[in-house]
């Protein structure tokens, strides 16, 4: 049996133009697979072809997905898509595969039972998770210049999903959000749109001086953080799993301990 | 001549140690929750709330920080035996200014250190002179300084009730304490305080809040009046009422009062007093979590107080949580099918949440489910297997013996919050909230 493995790019863009390649060779969905990046062991028998991605063919892809699943269904596969997680592709590709021959196709994340479905669901919970946590766990720190900039390590490329948060939070603020693993920037200017930038050494001089206020509040909440806690109900273990300890790097409270 | 001299310490200390102090004094409040209403910002001011609610930190005890938890003041007229900030504790004492407290909160919210305000206060002078001063602080930093996130403040019992009505408008939620679960309880502990005059504000503002959606369906642009509703807390342990009493009047503040939550406070000793109890063993955190655990079980699961204690056995298990404690007395109930039981029957299977509930009741949809598709979907098996069937058959052969599967859900130790000490909860994301489940899919 033929097998044939399709190779995108890591990106919205990349995956939906494999699944519409996908398509388009009209072969049963069990006998085509989708690779982001990297290579792989190359099986013998199977062929290796490398999908370009196209704007266009994207677009249907997403529109598809949107008319026939829903903007739920929809959200969720964005979720899967910002995933570091190599089989990200392969498990949207049979999720949409899966969902267009189901009869109620609303309820496609719904079918977990199965497997890609289920992947799916788990991909895009532990970037909502992830996300969420960001949304916590983030802290702003005001430069010399009152620019608010925050840095953060995420695991899975989930700045677009948190920036929208602030934004409507933060209307009046200059702020920076700082994907430190991927360098990725997203500024929001005050009273306008927010935007990305991809690792501009301009923006990453500018991080350095501290505002005199910045001392100030910092230091009130540090001081707030650790009077607040009961000693009698002392529990690390909880703190620890409510708070793990890699967000810490980058929270204000912990530093200096 | 010596309150000149307190006003003027107080003046001269900065805000590090006020904070201190009056951070201090407000740690053993229990509500953080930020949850209960969703606005976005209007795009003039400075912040949104989002339903579900925002942890920003957990302390070293595991408790969310998710509000700016301080006293307005901790200077007090009452002396109730438990509190520190009792007027005969030789404590040093502060107040805030309103426009202290409105910096701090802008500038702590706009680092994402805290989701919103919450502000009680000791009772200076009298509970309407101090309802006055937090309404001066909360109304400043509503219209000068344009704060839209969370507030949450306390109506302080005996107060004028037009002040806790003009609060109400600038506040997302109210709470007032019901302090300890009996009337007797509140007599010996809190001279000072009355269960009439705790019910009081508690009824206005419920009815505050029954008219104002009236009011809101009639005119959208109605300003809206407590809209994450009201809490209360009652401390546990520092009296003797047993476990059913405080269920029973948890589940009446529910029914009556219409009370999106009740906290429970495991007693902390701070003060040295004959009508308090000695806890050797520290505070009553086991005790805290069951009734939390119960405290879901009727807020979610549709059970009823009754249903789990009575007048004969007033006390939860030590050992089995309440909804396994339940299934284990009524074993003719069980085992459930899976794939056919509705939602009210699933809930009560030991090992699923609501959160499982759901997920089974989409997927059988597409077939039926297997234990494998159980245990992906998040059910505990270890525990549910001993209560549910897959298509007629049981994962394992087991006896449907009262004792047996006591004995196998203990060997299971069950997951505390706490080894020996410390414990608290994460505010409930899910349903508190039903609006938009925004973040977690």
């Amino acid at each position: 049996m033929e097998e044939f493995y399709l190779i995108c790019e890591d990106s919205l863009e990349g995956i939906f133009t494999g699944i519409y390649d996908a398509y388009l060779k009209k072969k049963p969905h069990g006998q085509i697979h989708l690779l982001t990046g990297g290579e792989e062991n190359y099986r013998l028998f199977a062929v290796y072809e490398t999908c370009t991605p196209d704007e266009g063919k994207a677009a249907k892809v997403a529109g598809t997905i949107m008319r026939e699943f829903g903007e739920e269904a929809y959200l969720a596969i964005c979720r899967a898509l910002a995933s570091r997680e190599p089989d990200k592709g392969e498990a949207i590709y049979k999720t949409v595969a899966a969902g267009l021959a189901m009869k109620n196709k609303r309820q496609v994340m719904g079918n977990l039972a199965n497997p890609y479905i289920h992947r799916v669901f788990e991909l895009a919970r532990f970037t909502a998770n992830e996300a969420h946590f960001h949304v916590e766990f983030l802290r702003f720190r005001e430069l010399e210049s009152g620019i608010l900039y925050a840095p953060i390590g995420p695991k899975n490329n989930l700045i677009t999903f948190i920036v929208p948060h602030f934004a409507d939070r933060l209307p009046l603020e200059n702020f920076i959000i700082h994907d430190d693993v991927r360098n990725i920037f997203a500024v929001h200017p005050a009273r306008r749109d927010w935007y990305l930038v991809y690792g501009d050494e301009k923006l990453k001089q500018a991080e350095q001086n501290l505002s005199e206020g910045e001392k100030k509040y910092s230091a009130l909440f540090s001081s707030f953080f650790h009077t607040i806690a009961i000693k009698e109900r002392k529990n690390y273990g909880l703190q620890r799993n409510m708070l793990p300890l890699r967000y810490r790097e980058y929270m204000t409270e912990f530093q200096g301990k | 001549m010596e309150s000149n001299l307190i006003v003027r310490r107080n003046e001269e200390m900065s805000v590090m140690e006020k904070l201190g102090i009056l951070s201090d004094a407000a740690k053993y409040d229990v509500s953080c929750s930020s949850s209960g209403v969703g606005r976005r910002g209007d795009g003039t001011g400075i912040g949104n709330t989002l339903a579900a609610g925002i942890c920003h930190s957990f302390s070293a005890d595991g408790r969310c920080v998710s509000l700016l938890k301080i006293l307005f003041t901790n200077e007090c007229i009452y002396d109730c035996k438990y509190c520190v900030n009792r007027k005969s504790n030789d404590v040093p004492r502060a107040s805030f200014t309103p426009d202290e407290i409105c910096e701090l909160t802008i500038q702590f919210y706009r680092r994402n250190y805290i989701e919103g305000l919450f502000l009680s206060s000791g009772i200076l002078y009298s509970p309407t002179y101090t309802m006055e001063l937090i309404y001066e602080a909360v109304y400043k930093l509503r219209t000068l300084y344009r704060f839209q996130g969370y507030i949450h403040v306390k109506a302080i019992p005996g107060a004028d009730a037009e002040i806790v009505r003009r609060l109400g408008i600038l506040a997302d939620r109210m709470s007032v304490n019901l302090e300890l679960p009996t009337a007797e309880g509140l007599k010996r502990l809190a001279p000072n305080k009355h269960r009439k005059n705790i019910l009081t504000p508690m009824r206005q503002i419920q009815q505050g809040i029954t008219q104002n959606k009236n009011e809101i369906a009639l005119y959208r642009h109605a300003p809206s009046f407590v809209p994450a509703g009201q809490s209360t807390q009652m401390i546990i342990g520092a009296t003797p009422e047993s476990d059913y009493q405080i269920m029973m009047v948890a589940e009446s503040l529910y029914r009556k009062f219409d009370l999106k939550r009740v906290y429970y406070s495991a007693f902390v000793s701070v003060n040295e007093d004959k009508e308090l109890p000695a806890l050797p063993g520290g505070p009553p955190l086991l005790r805290e979590h069951r009734l939390y655990q119960a405290d879901w079980l009727l807020r979610f699961y549709g059970f009823e107080a009754q249903e789990l204690l009575s007048e004969k056995k007033p006390n939860f298990n030590i050992l089995l949580d309440p909804k396994a404690d339940w299934a284990l007395r009524h074993l003719e109930l069980f085992p459930v099918e899976i794939n056919r039981a509705d939602y009210r029957m699933i809930l009560r299977v030991p090992g699923i949440g609501v959160k499982s509930a759901q997920r089974i009741l989409r997927a059988r949809q597409n077939g039926s489910l297997n234990f494998n598709d159980l245990k992906k979907i998040g059910v505990t098996l270890k525990r549910a297997l001993y209560f549910i069937t897959c298509s007629g058959k049981m994962m394992y052969p087991t006896k449907m013996e009262e004792d047996y599967i006591t004995r196998n859900l203990i060997g299971e130790k069950e997951r505390l919050p706490f080894d020996r000490d410390g414990m608290t909860y994460r505010q409930l994301s899910l349903f508190d909230d039903c609006g938009d489940i925004f973040w977690k899919g």
